[in-house]
């Protein structure tokens, strides 16, 4: 039950999105850094493809962003991050509410004998 | 990846916007240096910002963020000011005063202010993210 392919993606997404939520902190951190490449982390398409052959377990890939880069080389884009950092965090709550729903389920269940 | 990265990488970026304003509080409360012709003017401070684990991966246990690779130095050549009056002057009546730009200074310190202030509100959003972890299965 706890192993379900809709558990494991739950699991995957609060993975990935905690992997984003860091990457971001990290470009915003580095926001003067000459030479710093702002970083992608992007983790839906293979959570896509594990949920479409039934596992649903996925990792996060991470890669530097080509966006043209600012006269010190940097790239790190102020209102992409807040954004972006902020779409993540409302992901991130909600995915925590459906895996709490997904608990609550299991709860009911243990309980009504 | 460990528990709570986003502080981490967040903290350091405080933590150098902060040394950042330290320098420029150095640079200007030190504007008005008056040193003798014949010795270097006080040097203008720069920190030296560098991505901590840029392509590490985040396998070790580090969760990026940036460090104070180091502190540059400006040039201690200054300019020359006519002051006869002053004790430090040469026989020509000359002192010697650091060359820092006021508004260069006074353009960091905004740039470091928004920095921190960035770096402060993705660790308000990190902690909302991660309070909605801590309450899975809460009632």
């Amino acid at each position: 039950m706890f192993d379900s392919v809709s558990a494991a993606a739950l699991r995957s997404a609060l993975d990935g999105l905690a992997s984003r939520q860091r990457a971001t902190a990290d470009n915003i951190a580095n926001i003067n850094t000459p030479h710093y490449l702002a970083a992608r982390v992007d983790f839906e398409s293979a959570l896509r493809d594990a949920v479409g052959s039934g596992s649903g377990v996925a990792g996060s890939t991470e890669s530097r962003s080509t966006a043209p880069t600012r006269e010190d080389g940097n790239n790190v884009d102020l209102d992409t991050e807040t954004m972006s950092n902020l779409d993540t965090q409302l992901r991130y709550q909600l995915v925590s509410q459906a895996m709490s729903g997904k608990f609550s389920s299991v709860s009911l269940a243990l309980k009504t004998s | 990846m460990a528990l709570f990265d986003a502080f981490r990488a967040s903290g350091s970026g405080m933590t150098l916007a902060r040394k950042w304003m330290d320098a420029v509080g150095d640079n200007i409360a030190n504007i008005n240096n008056v040193s003798r012709t014949d010795e270097d003017a006080f040097r203008q401070r720069f920190i030296v910002a560098q991505a901590d684990d840029y392509d590490g991966g985040h396998t070790a246990g580090s969760a990026g963020g940036v460090k104070v690779a180091g502190v540059a130095f400006g040039s201690g050549e200054g300019r020359l000011v006519y002051d006869p009056t002053n004790v430090l002057a040469d026989d020509k009546g000359y002192v010697k005063l650091p060359d820092i730009d006021m508004n260069s200074q006074m353009g960091q310190l905004i740039v470091s202010q928004r920095a921190y202030q960035a770096n402060a509100a993705v660790v308000e959003r990190a902690r909302a993210s991660y309070e909605a972890a801590i309450n899975i299965g809460a009632k």
